[in-house]
């Protein structure tokens, strides 16, 4: 059986998180969604269907077939997989029979026999074939706003823990350091320090440090936590449910958070029940709120309209390449644009920030424009030997003219 | 042209907050003025709400002296209000 994972309309729902990446790439757990469904999958074929716009980066970045109808017929059924549901463990249990599986009205998976996918097909076609199948109603977890991933990551951290069926200290851990709870909840992989005066507190579920990870003094880590390759925790607290991807540098206090990759939050500062894009940085001090003072739920801005979460703890969603001022404060329920400038001190935020707009002295302003903002991505990414790619430099013009309107709009606002 | 120019100078002078005096056609911005990086953007901002008018971030921050920003200006208002 080949694997053809795909994404519907929703991933709209995810931006600014997804504009850079499918949405099978964000994080949840100790890895992204689609690093789970290889390891539910690990001798299966995959195959890639996904926005047009973002089809040449990614072809060029996973090196594998994207939106190539050439590549899903053959000898093996294939299987259409929703790139925004989570599955947990066991609960994936696909028959060799041809099914249709549906959350609601969303298509989780479907299962085409051989004969029936050809060269001319392409996800709409093979959408529309799968309708003929009797469908089976199931309960999932959908990601269908960017907080149901901060939502699912203290139980998906569980989750993966147990997949990856790897304990104890494999790397170096400094004798003066404690593992305070149970021994067998803590990963340390080979290449990782965890340096003096550091607490792994493994009670409330597991803390996994990835190799070349190093966790510096005065450094308290809660599990369910994951602290990706080559990150830096430079000392603070690091308190249940977070994710961090590789390469960040992280300090202050953060709970239950999410951040992409390569982004840092060196500094002192609270961050909490947030997703944080690719090579953001935030300026010391920086914090956000993720509960209101009348604990009531919060709202978002997701698609242009205010969208009520149903809960009660929500941080801030901040796109790739972001950076913050020192000192600058997010509202509960922030969302940040990618590319965005924010001189956020002694302000409360807007709400929602258009990507590539800057935010200073309580303004929202058109900032130095692409090319200016384009070189200073670039400058970022080679302090990590990264290299922006043409079909990423693309991809950041292509929406910088996308949100144009948007920005307009959010400038005129606050000019009132 | 000369309603624009002084307009363009009361606008950069409150918006650097230097002596309206000080700022002559061929003032710089940066050199001559002292405006920091940012307070280039919050001037483009003040330009275009002055005048109405939309400026390509990326030109107008170009634009290194007053009567630059003058004669660009012009040109906006010329292009968008005909």
């Amino acid at each position: 059986m080949k694997i053809l994972v795909f994404e519907d309309q929703k991933v709209k729902q995810l931006y600014p998180l997804t504009y850079l990446r499918p949405v099978w790439e964000l994080r949840c757990g100790a890895g992204t969604i689609l690093d789970r469904i290889k390891r539910l999958f690990p001798k299966n074929e995959f195959l890639f269907w996904t926005r047009p716009e973002l089809v040449p980066l990614y072809r060029r970045k996973s090196g594998k077939p994207v939106n190539e109808t050439k590549a899903l017929p053959g000898k093996e059924s294939l299987m259409l997989l929703n790139g925004r549901w989570l599955p947990a463990p066991g609960e994936f249990v696909p028959s060799k029979k041809e099914e249709r599986v549906l959350c609601g009205e969303t298509l989780l998976y479907a299962h085409l026999a051989a004969e029936k996918v050809n060269e001319e097909d392409d996800l709409c076609s093979l959408l529309k074939k799968t309708e003929d199948l009797p469908p089976k109603e199931v309960q999932a977890r959908m990601i269908n706003y960017p907080w149901d991933l901060v939502r699912y990551n203290a139980e998906a951290l569980k989750e993966d823990f147990s997949l990856l069926g790897k304990r104890g200290v494999k790397g170096k851990m400094a004798p003066e350091s404690i593992i305070y709870g149970p021994e067998d909840n803590l990963y340390i992989a080979p290449g990782a320090e965890v340096h003096p005066m550091v607490v792994l507190d493994t009670k409330g579920g597991p803390v996994i440090i990835a190799e070349g990870a190093k966790v510096f003094p005065f450094t308290r880590i809660e599990g369910p936590s994951y602290i990706g390759p080559n990150c830096q925790i430079v000392g603070g607290k690091i308190r249940e449910g977070c994710s961090f991807g590789p390469e960040c540098r992280v300090g202050g206090e953060v709970e239950e958070t999410i951040i992409q990759g390569y982004s840092n939050k060196y500094h002192d500062g609270f961050l909490g029940h947030a997703y944080v894009g690719e090579w953001v940085n935030l300026g010391a001090l920086t914090t956000n709120s993720d509960l209101k003072n009348d604990y009531s739920t919060v709202s978002v801005y997701c698609g242009g309209q205010l969208i009520d979460t149903g809960e009660i703890k929500v941080g801030s969603f901040i796109g790739d390449h972001t950076k913050t001022s020192i000192g600058t404060l997010l509202n509960t329920g922030t969302v940040i644009g990618m590319m965005c400038n924010v001189l956020g001190v002694g302000v409360l935020l807007p709400k929602y920030l258009p990507s590539f707009a800057w935010f200073i002295s309580g303004k929202v302003l058109k900032g130095f424009g692409l090319k200016n903002q384009i070189q200073t991505a670039v400058a970022a990414m080679s302090r990590r030997n990264v290299q922006l790619l043409p079909e990423e430099e693309a991809l950041l013009a292509q929406i910088y003219e996308a949100t144009k309107e948007e920005r307009a709009e959010a400038i005129a606002k606050s000019r009132g | 042209m000369e309603n624009i120019a002084e307009r363009v100078k009361a606008v950069v002078a409150r918006q650097l907050k230097v002596d309206p005096s000080k700022v002559r056609d061929e003032s710089d911005f940066v050199k001559d003025l002292g405006a920091e990086s940012i307070q280039s953007l919050e001037l483009v901002a003040a330009f275009e709400e002055e005048f109405g008018i939309q400026m390509d971030e990326e030109a107008a921050l170009s634009v290194k002296t007053v009567k630059g920003a003058v004669d660009f200006i012009a040109e906006a208002i010329k292009k968008q209000k005909g």
